[in-house]
């Protein structure tokens, strides 16, 4: 401190705007921060979608989208996914009254629709790559694995953070920290699905018109 | 299966003298150093108070320390260019040979882009936002932490390329067909991309970082138009990193699976498209420039506004300007590829949209222009790199608004007056602007200021010594040189270059006067003490503070009531000569507490980056792993805080007494 | 040992609060109610051969960009308080830099493709 300043003479207007009531609550700033991140990590999923955009007609001799999906298990993936969102806000409100049971169900009802995402995801690509479709085949390819294969990994992340955080409501409760990262955790799973119907209106329902 | 994967003893090489020596040059001076501290024994205070610290302050200082010594490094691959561009003419061959040559000029540009310039930005943002602002610190300050440890780790593994294996040929960008594995199969360009992906991530949090500090927690009062310049500077530059590195982060990994799995993105055959990389590696390029250039925007308002001692002239169309910059830069990047075969359309629409970037900019120049007239100048060092980057960048811009014009490109696309181009702004913009800001926060980091006639031979050094090495690119380039040669057969050129060599000569020497600057400034650190906090007569809140700031940065959290925080209370005090500040409230306050979660995380970081380089499968597995379990124990920790007393607070404040110059 | 909970300025749940629990329920459930419909409308409209079939895939980009809202509104609680000006302006920014990426894009690749010597092998 340099100046020896009266600071009491300084009075705080009576009526401030929202931009200037100071550092927002840390729930707030959490919450902003992972939203930033959400909104580079579609970023990055833009970025694929252009690639599969520019290659989706390269397919080299080899199979056409329209050729290899399967509308039906798109559509329990897409079910699973959206129902795991619902599930996933349920589990957002029974945290916020701080009912545990309620939020043990919650998380493991939203855990077992995202296994069971996977679970479909990787049988197709499975089935795939069993019939030569594999991403070395061609471009495009190249590009559906790698888009679709990057949503998957995202949901795979979100189920082993999911089930960590489960162990932290075990062992230390709700706490404030606790709470914030399942806050987090929920955008996130929620973006997922966001991120999700952009891919299966783009690359499936689109692939199989042309 | 061989437990090394690819690496044997062939990676080192051996055979090439230059390499080696460079290498053990290095070793050397690691060794040297780590061993001296260590039996000084620092290693605990090291690790304490650096190593494992959370704060700001800390962390921005680390960022300038790996920055300058990478400088060193970016700097000497530049030294080796220019010496074998000036003797490599006809039938001389030159010192080095090409696959050398090529690899020096890729290290040159990916070391001075992201290891230089990026962290020159984010060290001197992370040092000064916070206490702009007028708070304690970041809003995330242990993910501060883990951002520059990711740094780090990419760091070290480009320097470990210099040894083990070798580094990319492809240039800074590694554009395929040239990147993929058919055309380098080496480990070069998977050292260059690792390295790139994890550093990325660093870069990628404290763009994340400042973006929620500067929007959700500036001090009470300081609404966004009371916000200091280069806190506007800092948002615009960070709202760009989070909007484009996801775009070079996916480009490298389509790179990286095409190199590993042999996917088709950018491959020559299976329909890949080789253009769609560069397309993608350019839409985050471009923004990278503004991303490095406007926090040293930022630092030129600071400080033409401070030692002419007026406002900055134009605030509201500097913050204009700012965010102008911030969109149109998403709007501007086939500039960088208008020779590869788009339509008159498309170029057109990117040329325009490149000329009309160029407004803001010139918006900017005016307003220092403005805010100089009429003031009481005083030419300190920041003053003379402002003045310096003044008269160079605006010139050096001029040069791009003609390359902003298609078929002008046409001629000069990837000669070297495209080369000079981009350093005739990047090093007045960003380099200049750096310096200026590390002259400025000196004496506030460390509490006693740089030696002023060390600094200024410097800065004429390095303004004379650009010009010499830089202009005569301009020339050559029109007389049809291609970047990027090992070899030339028209010896027209040679004079020119030979002159350009000289001025590397002369940067050198402002090179060696910096360094000189930093020794006579600790020898004569008393004579230099800034004891009142306020070695400049500022304007904004982080002058109110002691020199070096302690960790609580404020004891009491300014209350903002205008622009240029600091210099409105100065005018409002009742300043009391000598007399320590009347007595206060001191409550406790509760600082982040240190964690060793950035240290073990880039610990983890460079072991998988290296596995995945060379192959060594299980130890990617064990570095990713321990990654994971390191970040789910710090998930565990049951202390966040430390209470700091109020007692010690007060001592603090009671031991640096009042003393102003109005 | 649990901190008090303090809800930020506009957040609109809170331990305890029953009364709105219950009418958060509502929002949630409404918004799944209008996704399932809007998927299932999706799915329609690609398998369709009722509607016009240059329209079908604007058609698919209207029915995504509305369950993206579905999503926004319902999911996330992105609505214009003035304590949320920051969330939508972030929003509308990575909008933005996603259209930029994507449009231009795909403008600047069809354009490069075209421009290519017809019949070879590396156009796609």
């Amino acid at each position: 401190m340099n100046v020896a300043v009266a600071v009491d003479e300084i009075q705080p207007e009576t009526l401030i705007s929202y931009t200037e009531t100071g550092p927002a609550p840390k729930r707030v700033v959490v919450g902003f921060g992972f939203w930033i991140f959400l909104l580079s990590d579609i970023v990055m999923f833009s970025a694929l979608f252009a690639s599969y955009g520019v290659l989706v007609n390269a397919t080299a001799g080899g199979p056409t989208g329209a050729q290899l999906f399967n509308q039906v298990s798109v559509a329990i993936e897409t079910a699973c996914l959206l129902l795991s969102s619902y599930t996933c806000g349920l589990m957002s409100l029974a945290i916020n009254s701080r009912r545990r049971i309620a939020t043990y169900l919650g998380a493991l009802v939203t855990f077992v629709l995202g296994a069971l995402f996977l679970n479909l995801e990787i049988r197709e690509f499975v089935g795939m790559i069993a019939s030569g479709a594999t991403p070395q085949r061609s471009a495009f390819l190249s590009a559906f694995f790698t888009l679709v294969g990057c949503h998957g990994l995202h949901v795979t992340g979100g189920l082993i953070w999911l089930a960590v955080m489960m162990a932290q409501v075990a062992i230390k409760g709700f706490r404030p920290a606790v709470e914030r990262r399942l806050f987090c955790f929920a955008l996130f799973w929620h973006a997922l699905d966001i991120v999700w119907v952009g891919l299966f209106t783009v690359v499936y329902l689109m692939g199989v018109i042309v | 299966m061989n437990l090394l994967g690819n690496l044997t003893w062939s990676a080192i090489p051996f055979d090439q003298p230059i390499i080696m020596g460079a290498s053990g040059g290095m070793i050397l001076g690691i060794v040297f150093v780590l061993g001296w501290v260590t039996l000084k024994g620092y290693l605990p205070y090291l690790w304490r108070e650096w190593i494992t610290s959370v704060d700001h302050k800390r962390i921005g200082v680390m960022y300038l320390v790996l920055a300058m010594l990478m400088l060193l490094r970016g700097f000497s691959d530049a030294i080796m260019m220019r010496a074998q561009q000036a003797v490599a003419a006809g039938g001389a061959q030159g010192y080095l040979p090409p696959e050398h040559f090529d690899q020096i000029f890729s290290a040159h540009g990916t070391i001075m882009i992201f290891f230089v310039a990026m962290p020159l930005v984010i060290g001197l943002m992370n040092f000064a936002v916070p206490l702009q602002l007028g708070i304690r610190d970041m809003a995330f300050p242990t993910l501060n932490a883990v951002s520059l440890g990711l740094t780090a780790s990419g760091i070290l593994l480009i320097n470990v390329s210099l040894f083990v294996g070798e580094f990319a040929k492809t240039g800074w960008v590694a554009y395929p067909p040239l990147s993929e594995l058919q055309f380098s199969p080496g480990v070069g360009v998977d050292y260059y991309l690792w390295s790139l992906q994890i550093s990325g991530l660093g870069t990628l949090l404290t763009g994340i970082n400042f973006v929620t500090t500067i929007l959700k927690t500036r001090a009470a009062g300081m609404s966004y138009m009371r916000m200091p310049v280069f806190c506007w500077t800092a948002l615009a530059s960070n709202l760009l990193i989070v909007a484009a590195f996801p775009v070079l982060t996916a480009a490298m990994a389509m790179l990286l699976l095409d190199r590993y799995l042999g996917f088709h993105f950018f491959s020559v055959d299976g329909g890949g498209n080789a253009m769609m990389y560069v397309n993608l590696f350019w839409v985050w390029g471009h923004p990278e420039v503004y991303i490095l250039v406007l926090p040293a925007f930022g630092i030129y308002s600071e400080v033409s506004a401070t030692f002419s001692g007026k406002p900055l002239f134009g605030y509201r169309s500097m913050v204009a300007a700012t965010m102008a910059i911030c969109v149109l830069a998403f709007t501007v990047w086939l500039h960088h590829f208008f020779t590869m075969g788009a339509s008159a359309s498309v170029n057109a629409f990117f040329g325009v949209a490149s000329m009309m970037i160029a407004v803001p900019t010139g918006v900017k120049i005016f307003n220092w222009l403005f805010t100089m007239y009429g003031g009481r100048i005083r030419f300190t060092v920041p003053v003379l790199w402002t003045i310096g980057f003044m008269v160079t960048f605006v010139l050096g811009g001029l040069t791009g608004v003609l390359l902003a014009v298609p078929p002008v490109d046409w001629q000069v696309h990837n000669s070297v007056f495209l080369v000079a181009h981009f350093h005739h702004v990047i090093i007045p913009g960003v380099v200049f602007g750096a310096f200026a800001g590390y002259t400025y926060w000196f004496p506030k980091a460390f509490g006693f200021k740089l030696e002023e006639s060390w600094g200024r031979r410097a800065f004429w050094c390095w303004f004379i010594g650009f010009h010499v090495a830089f202009m005569p690119m301009y020339v050559v380039g029109l007389m049809g040189m291609t970047r990027r040669l090992q070899h030339y057969d028209v010896l027209s050129w040679q004079p020119w270059l030979i002159v350009a060599a000289a001025g590397v000569a002369i940067i050198f020497a402002g090179v060696v006067c910096q360094i000189v600057q930093f020794v006579v400034s600790i020898r004569a650190r008393e004579e230099l003490r800034d004891v009142t906090g306020d070695p400049w007569n500022g304007r904004t809140l982080e002058w109110s503070t002691a020199s070096p700031p302690p960790a609580w940065n404020y004891a009491v959290l300014p209350r903002v009531t205008g622009l240029d925080a600091f210099w409105t209370r100065k005018k409002l005090a009742r300043v009391t000569q000598g007399e320590s500040a009347p007595a206060r409230e001191y409550e406790p306050i509760e600082v982040p507490k240190n964690s060793a979660i950035g240290f073990v995380n880039a610990f983890f970081a460079v072991v998988a980056g290296f596995a995945l380089i060379w192959h060594i499968w299980w130890m990617v597995i064990f570095g990713a792993f321990g990654a994971f379990i390191a970040i789910v124990l710090f998930a565990f920790r049951n202390e966040e805080e430390v209470e700091i007393p109020a007692e010690r607070i007060a001592r603090f404040d009671h031991a640096h007494p009042a003393e102003v110059t109005l | 040992m649990e901190a008090p909970y303090h809800p930020a300025p506009g957040e609109n749940s809170a331990p305890g609060d029953e009364a709105r629990a219950s009418s958060e329920l509502l929002v949630y459930t409404t918004g799944l109610s209008l996704a399932v419909l809007l998927t299932a409308t999706s799915f329609w409209v690609a398998n369709t051969s009722l509607l016009w079939g240059p329209g079908v895939p604007l058609g698919l980009t209207v029915l995504a960009i509305a369950q993206m809202g579905v999503h926004l509104v319902f999911f996330l609680h992105i609505t214009t308080a003035p304590n949320k000006t920051n969330n939508v302006l972030a929003l509308g920014f990575g909008i933005l830099i996603v259209f930029l990426v994507i449009a231009g894009s795909l403008w600047i690749m069809n354009n490069l493709n075209e421009n290519m010597m017809p019949n070879m092998p590396m156009l796609n």
